[in-house]
């Protein structure tokens, strides 16, 4: 019996326990204690598991709930860092809660959420057996620097992961490199050719060049940002042929996606399986969350019946559109962190059909982002188009101002924006104004849904996230 | 009836965090007063003929991005941007944007890249990055009883140095500005103004877009007087807001 080990796992339970007790929710500080009284903890009590781990800019939170639905339809026991306590001591505490003070755990598979910037140094403690990556984005450049050095962090991540195998978004040509010239078993999931018409302008500003040779990619079609059949015209670096893929969104509206698609692409349409699949959570961005997540079922040999009930029936995490009803009226709280997410949300936010308010919670702490001017990389003005369906716009957060000012140089009459910097008096006064049957959406930054969840489970009772 | 054109140069390239707000703002600003405001998206291997344009934005880039475009920029276009500068053109360059119009970005590591050559200031590069809320005063803002302080956010590790015939933007309140010792931001020369601040810059600062766009109508119509009056309440207050929790 290792002591050290024993009393590590001890002290680092106890302090979630504590933590519990006072609601801190206890997700980093115990696994920063760890390490502290036990630096190689992470490795000797990670060996046993089967390392899935899910990194990337937007969706790592969806892609990972699905995936753990897709584990238990087939009855894999898991253990998850569920609230996206996603960096190195995240990780450490998820690890430690999950062991018994002999460092042997019930559950066989590890699911982790990482931090993209905090991938590269998370390998150097454990490595994955799966790699999932999402895409990349732009984000907080003063928190993650530029994008390519995001990129290439990640990269030397999966450099130190050499027996990782990968499923990687094939639409995305920063994604697609991390497999370049790398002798690696790849899963590539993306959108089929003519699977959707997004029929709005596209904005591309990621991923213009070629990483390789720095020409102008050609595309034969996009779906959002840069993702897209891309091809180099000039070195020929070009997209993969995904081969799990969306054949066709079939429905796509407030509450949900429909689609077709399939767990073996060939080039054959007629002898290709297809499947239809009801994603739970609407947006376009949820589709290749959920592609992602198939991708992980296919490559452990699990039946497609058990993928697709994963995608019909997973629990949207903390803040991704989380619902609640209140006296016949719903509030929808999804989390907005950059601009390619927030542009998604944006549109998604255009299915909605009934009248409908929206709030916007903007903060600039750490966690968020202290620059906040990339809400002028957000496409507000096209919200231009709904505003009549719209009956307030509210701001509020520590830059409810500066959100005064984005939404009406977009076009929003200055009469439909409320500025309110208190939550309660905020959510008092739009619910309110929500009729019955009508839907209050909330989009807050980071700190900002920590403090409207807060205030929302006072209020109403939510389920406390590090559950 | 007025009408402004507006040259977004290398929109695709240089578009780092929310530089096109100033698009956003300068265009609307206009809109609200009726003058019909065009915006031409110039970039790599297009034609680029400064006459056509009253006011030419170049906003900042990520190290890649800004690779891409260099040859395009100095072999391409220098020549007319420099023209372009000493026959008045109104400028406005941000951040990667305002170093490219200097002479030369010299590494930490002691790597000269040639820049445009066009005002005279020159940058030097440093490991630490300059990053945070910034306020800085602009004499030249400061008519109709407003004090001339701007807000913004700065991040950038170069530091820029001006030479004897070009003035600061500004002076620095708060934060570093050009090179975080001599106590200014940015640079003005004929009529190109340069600065760090992003976060737009001008949705935020109305004074500033509206004396940027009174130049270029006063240049462009001789019988241009003055521009009217808008409600900036939001602006103000964004203004203010900050302003006052960066000072204290």
């Amino acid at each position: 019996m290792n002591l050290r080990l024993t009393f590590t796992i001890i002290i680092t339970k106890l302090l979630i326990f504590i933590l519990r007790i006072f609601k801190h929710g206890g997700t980093s500080l115990p696994g920063k204690v760890a390490r502290k009284i036990y630096p190689d903890i992470i490795k000797v009590i990670s060996k046993d598991f089967k390392i899935i781990m899910v990194t990337g800019t937007n969706g790592k939170t969806t892609t990972t709930r699905i995936i753990g639905k897709v584990l238990e339809n087939n009855g894999v026991t898991y253990v998850t860092n569920k609230s996206g306590a996603n960096l190195v001591s995240g990780v450490i505490t998820t690890f430690i809660d999950s062991v018994d003070i002999t460092g042997k755990s019930k559950a066989s598979t590890a699911l982790l959420e990482v931090d993209e910037a905090a991938f590269n140094v998370v390998t150097d403690f454990v490595q994955p057996d799966i790699l999932v990556v999402t895409n990349f984005f732009r984000d907080q450049l003063d928190r993650y620097g530029e994008l390519y050095s995001t990129l290439n962090n990640v990269r030397s991540g999966v450099e130190k992961s050499p027996n990782a195998k990968l499923v990687l978004n094939a639409d995305d040509s920063l994604c697609v490199s991390l497999a370049h010239n790398l002798d690696r078993d790849v899963i590539y999931y993306g959108f089929a050719h003519g699977a959707t018409d997004s029929g709005e302008s596209i904005e591309n500003s990621d991923a213009v060049y070629c990483l390789y040779c720095k020409s102008r990619y050609e595309y034969s079609y996009q779906v959002y940002g840069h993702l897209g059949a891309f091809s180099c015209p000039n070195c020929g670096y070009s997209r993969p042929l995904p081969q799990v893929a969306c054949l066709k969104v079939v429905d796509l509206n407030s509450s949900y996606s429909d689609i077709e698609f399939t767990l073996e692409s060939t080039d054959d349409a007629n002898e290709r399986v297809s499947h239809n699949a009801r994603i739970n959570l609407p947006g376009l961005y949820n589709i290749y969350n959920a592609l992602a997540a198939a991708s992980l079922g296919h490559l452990l040999g699990f039946p497609a019946g058990s993928i697709i009930k994963a995608m019909e029936s997973f629990e949207c995490g903390f803040g991704r559109m989380e619902t609640i009803e209140t006296n016949g009226k719903t509030i929808k709280i999804i989390l907005v962190k950059n601009p390619t997410g927030f542009n998604q949300v944006l549109t998604y936010l255009l299915t909605e059909t009934q009248e409908a308010q929206i709030a916007f919670i903007i903060n600039d702490k750490l966690a968020d982002g202290t620059d906040i001017s990339w809400l002028w990389d957000v496409d507000f003005e096209k919200l231009e188009k709904i505003q009549e369906n719209i009956s307030m716009f509210y701001t509020s957060g520590i830059r409810a101002e500066d959100m005064a000012v984005r939404l009406k140089y977009a076009g929003i009459y200055t009469d439909k924006i409320a500025l309110i910097k208190d939550h309660e008096e905020l959510l008092n006064k739009a619910l309110e104004k929500t009729q019955e049957g009508r839907t209050l959406y909330i989009l807050p930054t980071y700190t900002a849904m920590l403090e409207i969840r807060k205030l929302l489970n006072k209020k109403f009772g939510l389920k406390e996230f590090w559950k | 009836m007025y009408e402004l054109n507006i040259c977004h140069l290398y929109p695709d390239l240089l578009n780092l965090y929310g530089d096109r707000g100033n698009i956003i703002a300068l265009k609307r600003r206009c809109e609200w007063r009726g003058i019909n405001v065009n915006v031409s998206n110039i970039s790599i291997g297009d034609n680029f003929d400064a006459e056509s344009y009253d006011i030419i934005f170049l906003g900042g880039g990520q190290n890649y991005e800004q690779e891409i475009l260099h040859d395009d920029v100095i072999n391409q276009k220098g020549n007319e941007i420099r023209n372009a500068i000493s026959n008045n053109k109104v400028f406005l360059a941000v951040c990667g944007g305002y170093q490219l119009l200097g002479k030369f970005y010299k590494t930490w590591d002691g790597k000269e890249i040639q820049f445009l050559d066009a005002v005279d200031f020159w940058t030097i590069g440093d490991k630490k990055r300059m990053i945070g809320d910034f306020v800085f005063e602009c004499d030249f803002l400061k008519e109709n009883g407003f004090d001339g302080k701007v807000v913004g956010f700065e991040n950038h590790s170069g530091r820029t140095y001006l030479g004897p015939n070009v003035k600061p933007l500004g002076k620095i309140i708060k934060g570093y500005g050009n090179n975080g010792k001599d106590g200014f931001e940015g640079a003005l020369y004929k009529n190109v103004y340069c600065t760090y601040s992003h976060g737009s810059l001008l949705p935020k600062n109305p004074a500033f877009a509206d004396h940027l766009i009174a130049l270029s109508l006063k240049q462009k119509y001789k019988d241009f007087v003055s521009l009217s009056y808008l409600n900036d309440e939001f602006e103000e207050l964004a203004n203010r807001t900050m302003i006052k929790r960066i000072i204290g």
